[in-house]
């Protein structure tokens, strides 16, 4: 007790030698915790784009072809039919399901407003495929297609001009309740049962999902079999995205995309070394490839929290020889004063560590709080944005246990850092240490 | 009380320096001996030894019966905490401890409590009229308090003898004077005292007056004058 109570009284009475040296270690403690969530909040932003599609889906666009083939032109557009649909399914032992993209631009109305919309035909796989989250209701089901129903499920944003209106007609009907309650609780209406007409054709909404097109555009996806009835009677189709199985590796990806260009080629007529003609695109593919980024950038900010600690550890351990040669007069007299070495090396380390052990996770604490500060702000924000809206950064965070090991670190070398000039000095004849007068 | 033995000491460096050359030397329970010589004579070195604080090449060295030779470091900060008390020209104060901590350092590495040891502490100051200054940082103090501080604290563990090196070097004389007087008094109620100076006053103050000169112990003068005129001494 009386060895403690006498080490923070030394660490008291020498107020700026102990902030020094706490500083440089909650500063760099500090900045490791900054670098390293700004790190993980750049990978948690850029994930989010993506980690709700499912990773084993391939998606195939038609496209122009760049050379002649066997009597075909140059700049041939390759059209994708329901034969594309059948060699998928029947064919390639890979392809698990498929859902071809028909795509119709349009007008959707409700009452006396409209929006104009893109309406995607779609099969229910799409929803896994392309990471689609229903808000409300439900995504177009099998029965739905088996009967071709008139369905729709509509984004958000254009939920709400539908629900806007409703409450706004409502308020209309009855003043007095409008009045009374000042306004139709948004959360009370529900939109799902309503019909819309979308080029002059009504659609019984079944679901909301969550997200939006770019620009303002509304986006709504409607049954496959539906759509074809309608509107596509050459069944022509520009994009056709299915999921895949068996394919576990990067390189099972790459063969089987090879492999689908090849047949596809075949299929066509189009050259096997055309580069285009379709494009095929593996999520696969694209996830690792942005992984390589990551890690790559992961690797950056691994090298400089590195060396951030290494210059923490320089910083600190030249504190700690600064302080105890400092102390070697003082180190001299309690010598003389019958100070047995264990009891000096013993307080000088205990110094150390405590100044260390406090001021690191001092560090630590104020890092993570102004992480936690900047997430709820960052939240704030987002909560305006839709989902495809890509946020840059997202959930900074850091691994406590890295920050722990780090902050271990800091004080181990700290008390090493101390120990050897410590040892020194505790060595030295109290004679010549109280003789060192610089 | 002490008794030495042909001690030897050579200081090993970039040329070997042959300090202190075999000395005998007997200093009696109680008495008051000083230490003369020029700079380079080896009293500082002499006085190191004498301190546990070096140790020395060959010889022997009795401290109330007890042979201090090849100790280790333990056992040389037992001895010095228990059985010495130093004085110190330029103090040697703990600059950021107060005048009643520093008193009781010596104290706590003999493992007193608090309470007990700031009670001693403050008993000691007060007999050299420091009560109140108790709270006090050194750098707060006067020399001839600073001085007064550090002889309490020699004083606070009871040792058997007191080493002072030029314990008036760093004062002026109407200080010096206050702090031999006060010497004088600790050594009456029967602590051993060697005293290392250069000022033959200081030295005429004490019993018995040793001379050394190029290491060796050039003669030892006795001096059992009865009247003591510190006045006259110091100047």
């Amino acid at each position: 007790m009386d060895f403690w109570s006498e080490i923070f009284m030394a660490l008291r009475r020498n107020k700026l030698r102990t902030i020094l040296t706490g500083f440089a270690i909650s500063w760099g403690i500090f900045m490791l915790i900054i670098l390293l969530s700004v790190g993980n909040g750049l990978k948690n932003g850029v994930n989010t784009n993506f980690a709700d599609r499912a990773k084993n889906t391939y998606t195939i666009w038609s496209s122009e072809t760049e050379l002649p083939y066997k009597g075909h032109k140059a700049n041939r557009w390759i059209t994708l039919t329901d034969k594309d649909i059948e060699y998928l399914e029947n064919h390639l032992y890979h392809v698990d399901e498929v859902s071809p993209v028909f795509t119709k631009g349009g007008m959707l109305i409700f009452s006396d407003k409209s929006k104009s919309v893109q309406v995607e035909g779609v099969r229910p796989i799409y929803k896994n495929i392309q990471g689609i989250k229903i808000m409300e209701g439900r995504f177009i089901n099998d029965n739905d297609m088996k009967t071709k129903a008139k369905v729709v499920v509509i984004d958000k944003t254009t939920a709400e001009l539908v629900k806007d209106k409703i409450i706004s007609d409502k308020e209309q009907e009855n003043p007095v309740k409008a009045r009374k309650t000042k306004r139709y609780k948004n959360d009370d209406i529900s939109i799902l049962g309503q019909l819309v007409m979308i080029n002059d054709i009504n659609f019984t909404i079944i679901g909301v999902f969550e997200g939006q097109m770019w620009g303002n555009m509304g986006q709504c996806y409607a049954p496959f079999s539906t759509m074809q009835l309608i509107y596509n009677e050459n069944n022509r189709y520009y994009q056709l995205s299915f999921t895949t199985k068996g394919l576990e590796t990067k390189e099972d990806n790459e063969n089987f995309s090879k492999e689908l260009k090849r047949n596809m080629a075949l299929l066509h007529e189009f050259s096997p070394d055309d580069q285009r003609g379709v494009w095929i695109d593996s999520q696969m593919l694209n996830a690792l490839e942005t992984n390589k980024i990551f890690n790559t950038i992961n690797i950056f900010i691994w090298v400089i929290g590195i060396a951030m600690l290494i210059s923490g550890v320089v910083g600190v351990t030249n504190i700690m020889r600064i302080t105890v040669k400092e102390r070697t007069v003082e180190i001299g007299i309690r010598k003389a004063l019958g100070a047995k070495p264990r009891s000096i090396l013993m307080s000088i380390v205990m110094e150390a560590l405590i100044i260390t052990t406090v001021f690191g996770y001092a560090g630590m604490f104020v890092g993570m709080g102004l992480m936690e500060v900047i997430n709820k702000i960052m939240e704030t924000v987002n909560a305006g944005k839709g989902a495809n809206e890509a946020a840059v950064f997202l959930n900074l965070s850091v691994d406590i246990k890295i920050v722990f090991m780090a902050t271990l670190v800091l004080i181990i070398s700290g008390v090493i850092a101390g120990l050897a000039p410590a040892w020194k000095a505790v060595n030295v004849k109290p004679v010549e240490a109280m003789s060192n007068r610089s | 009380m002490i008794k030495l033995e042909g001690i030897n000491k050579t200081y090993f460096g970039a040329q070997p320096l042959h300090v202190l050359k075999g000395i005998d030397l007997n200093v009696g329970e109680g008495e008051l001996v000083s230490i003369m010589g020029a700079s380079g004579s080896g009293k500082s070195t002499l006085l190191n030894i004498l301190g546990i604080l070096d140790n020395y090449d060959d010889g022997s060295y009795y401290l109330a019966g007890k042979l201090v030779k090849n100790l280790s470091e333990n056992q040389a900060a037992e001895y010095r905490n228990k059985m010495i008390g130093f004085i110190f020209q330029s103090f040697n104060l703990i600059p950021f401890k107060t005048a009643v901590e520093n008193v009781a350092l010596p104290l706590y590495y003999q493992g007193v409590p608090r309470k007990k040891r700031n009670m001693m502490a403050m008993e000691y100051l007060d007999r050299f009229g420091l009560k109140d200054w108790a709270g006090h940082y050194p750098n707060e103090l006067s020399g001839g308090q600073k001085q007064r501080v550090s002889i309490a604290r020699a004083l606070v563990t009871s040792p058997k003898i007191i080493l002072a090196d030029e314990p008036t070097g760093a004062l002026d004389s109407k200080t010096s004077i206050e702090v031999m007087k006060i010497l004088h008094e600790v050594n009456a109620s029967g602590i051993t005292m060697i005293i290392v100076t250069h000022e033959r006053g200081i030295a005429n103050l004490t019993n018995k007056i040793v001379h050394l000169k190029d290491g060796i112990i050039e003669n030892i003068e006795e001096n059992n004058s009865q009247i003591v005129d510190f006045e006259r001494e110091v100047k």
